[in-house]
């Protein structure tokens, strides 16, 4: 009925002492098992760095973020605009390689929602790759719903978060 | 309907505050008669209150306190049960700490049926004064399985992630409580976010995706040692783990050509077997509790919607299981393989939804406007799920017989819970 479990790190083991169901009460002798809890910390120099602190750090920038609809990774003709002058940038520079991250609002699950950052991340790769831009120069990646760019459960700041950004 | 408020504060977590709210409770609840506990003086008093309070969360017993009561027991010979029967009382708890030593407590406690005017049970449960808290849980659990034949979940545990913003920065924090949100232990503390935290299926690891490296990758951490890894050594995000029931395999999603896909990882050998193939997004995979299916959430319909595989039919096609809702995702069994529960949306709503295999249609549980990751207790009884309360993250709980509560938020937004198994 009840499991006995060996491990140094526990503090008590749990054991039932017997379980006797005399004609019509039930008797029982249990005791508290309680494990240790290790806590760690981790703290990187912070390799996802939000998209404002990278900007800087490049001498000629290629970047800038695109927006998209709820669930949706089509690219907008704004975005494809926006995406026109990166090409530019990019085909004047052929050294600057890019860094795409896809994001998504709070709404729908977590998981779901940076399956869905990715796949928005993928919609500009292949818009650039269709534009001559070689795939070696972009990289890809989702921050789902976890890097908000502003805060507040409303349709003007969801509408910011549902993006892609290029840097 | 009845509302009830109840708040609890702990010696040892200042600002822990518990927000009992039970709004509705199941159409014909157990009545208890809990006595305050003699001896010890105060540990006592909250050992009751601890009782009280688990058993109330169920959603399955009303609880008349020694305040609600005639008079207090002195001697238990001369339980006058036709006084509880007139108040409609079902059972009567008594019990007694005793402070043996610096590092033993016993707490003795028995159940009468007053119905049928006789002692139903006598038990012991030996702990230590600093884990008074989970001792009265097993108290609790052992009244729970005594009246309804099933196992009690008060000494199990949660798994959540509590993100607090100090100063300029954003602290994430993957924490450990107790089943009523109470006794917080911090297992990861990390500036970068932590999101879908699973346990093992013996409640000895738990895994979890980290954003440290700069992308998603999964984790799993050793509770005790402290002492982890990461999942698998590629350079491809990885996200949403879950532990077979054997715990052998973790299923994950990689995205390995760009896209969301299913694997199943053995994490003895590290090898990879694929479980989807398809343009869509598939994702957030979780196992059946007899091992033999998984369930997961895809867009291939052109929305998020819910599907299950076959994994001993080889190449089985997955089967669709959602059809109402524009939004069905983040699924898991109950533990019975009878239903699943889910983040379900109707119109703009998020809620958490049951779908039973005999039905067609899902059943709304939850109220509010974005609620998220729910989690099913290993019992069956009561899901643990994130809302949001005035942009504010926070866990509610609602019981499958109707009542439901709010866990304290100690500080910050708390959110993405997951459930032990039995502990006790």
């Amino acid at each position: 009925m009840k499991k006995l479990v060996f491990n140094k790190n526990i503090v008590f083991f749990s054991f039932v002492l017997f379980v006797v169901s005399c004609s019509t009460t039930n008797v029982t002798e249990e005791a508290v098992y309680d494990s240790v809890v290790s806590s760690v910390e981790v703290s990187v120099q912070d390799n996802a760095v939000s998209a404002s602190e990278e900007y800087s750090s490049k001498p000629i920038m290629a970047n800038a973020v695109v927006y998209f609809d709820f669930d949706k990774y089509s690219l907008t003709s704004k975005s494809i605009q926006t995406l026109r002058s990166i090409v530019e940038v990019m085909n004047d520079n052929t050294d600057i390689e890019i860094s795409i991250s896809g994001h998504a609002d709070e709404r729908g699950t977590r998981e779901y929602n940076l399956a869905l950052g990715q796949r928005r991340g993928e919609a500009v790769r292949d818009y650039l790759m269709l534009n001559g831009i070689s795939k070696k120069r972009i990289s890809v990646k989702s921050f789902g719903e976890e890097y908000p760019l502003v805060k507040g459960s409303n349709e003007a700041s969801w509408a910011k978060n549902r993006r892609a950004e290029i840097n | 309907m009845k509302k009830i408020i109840l708040s609890l504060f702990l010696i040892s977590n200042l600002y822990a505050e518990l927000v009992l709210e039970i709004t509705e409770s199941s159409e014909n609840p157990y009545k208890i008669a809990v006595h305050d506990f003699e001896g010890a003086g105060n540990l006592s008093k909250i050992i009751s209150k601890v009782i009280k309070d688990d058993l109330l969360r169920t959603g399955e017993f009303n609880v008349l306190g020694s305040e609600d009561l005639l008079s207090n027991i002195n001697d238990i010979e001369k339980i006058n049960f036709k006084n509880y029967r007139l108040l409609g009382i079902d059972f009567i708890l008594l019990g007694t700490v005793k402070i043996e030593d610096k590092i033993n407590i016993t707490v003795s406690y028995d159940i009468y049926d007053a119905v049928k005017e006789k002692k139903v049970r006598s038990s012991k449960v030996y702990g230590i004064p600093n884990k008074t808290r989970q001792l009265a849980h097993y108290v609790s659990d052992g009244v729970y399985e005594e009246i309804t034949d099933l196992r009690g979940i008060a000494s199990t545990k949660i798994l959540y992630v509590n993100e607090i913003k100090a100063r300029s920065r954003q602290v994430f924090k993957l924490m450990l409580s107790d089943s009523d949100g109470m006794n917080e232990q911090t297992l990861l503390s990390s500036d970068s976010p932590i999101i879908s935290p699973t346990w093992s299926p013996d409640s000895q690891n738990v895994a979890y995706v980290s954003f440290e490296t700069g992308m998603a990758k999964v984790f799993i951490q050793n509770i005790a040692t402290g002492s982890r890894k990461i999942a698998l050594e590629n350079n491809y995000q990885i996200s949403s783990p879950s532990f077979s029931p054997d715990g052998k395999y973790l299923s994950l999603t990689l995205y390995q050509d760009g896209n969301a896909e299913i694997y199943i990882l053995d994490l003895s050998n590290k090898n990879l077997t694929r479980l989807t193939n398809h343009y869509s997004i598939d994702t957030e995979s979780s196992w059946s509790p007899d091992g033999k299916k998984i369930l997961f959430t895809s867009g291939r319909s052109g929305s998020p919607q819910l599907y299950e595989i076959d994994l001993l039919k080889f190449n089985s096609k997955p089967k669709r299981l959602t059809f109402d809702g524009n939004y069905n995702a983040k699924a898991s069994y109950l533990p019975n393989n009878e239903g699943i529960i889910f983040v379900h949306r109707t119109g703009s709503e998020f809620q958490i939804a049951l779908k039973y295999f005999n039905e067609n249609f899902s059943r709304p549980l939850t109220q509010s406007r974005l609620d998220e990751s729910p989690c099913i207790s290993p019992n069956g009884n009561v899901i643990v799920y994130a809302i949001k309360d005035d942009e504010q993250g926070l866990l509610a709980g609602v019981t499958l017989s109707g009542a439901k509560f709010k866990l304290p938020a100690s500080s910050g937004e708390v959110r993405e819970p997951a459930w032990s198994g039995f502990l006790r």
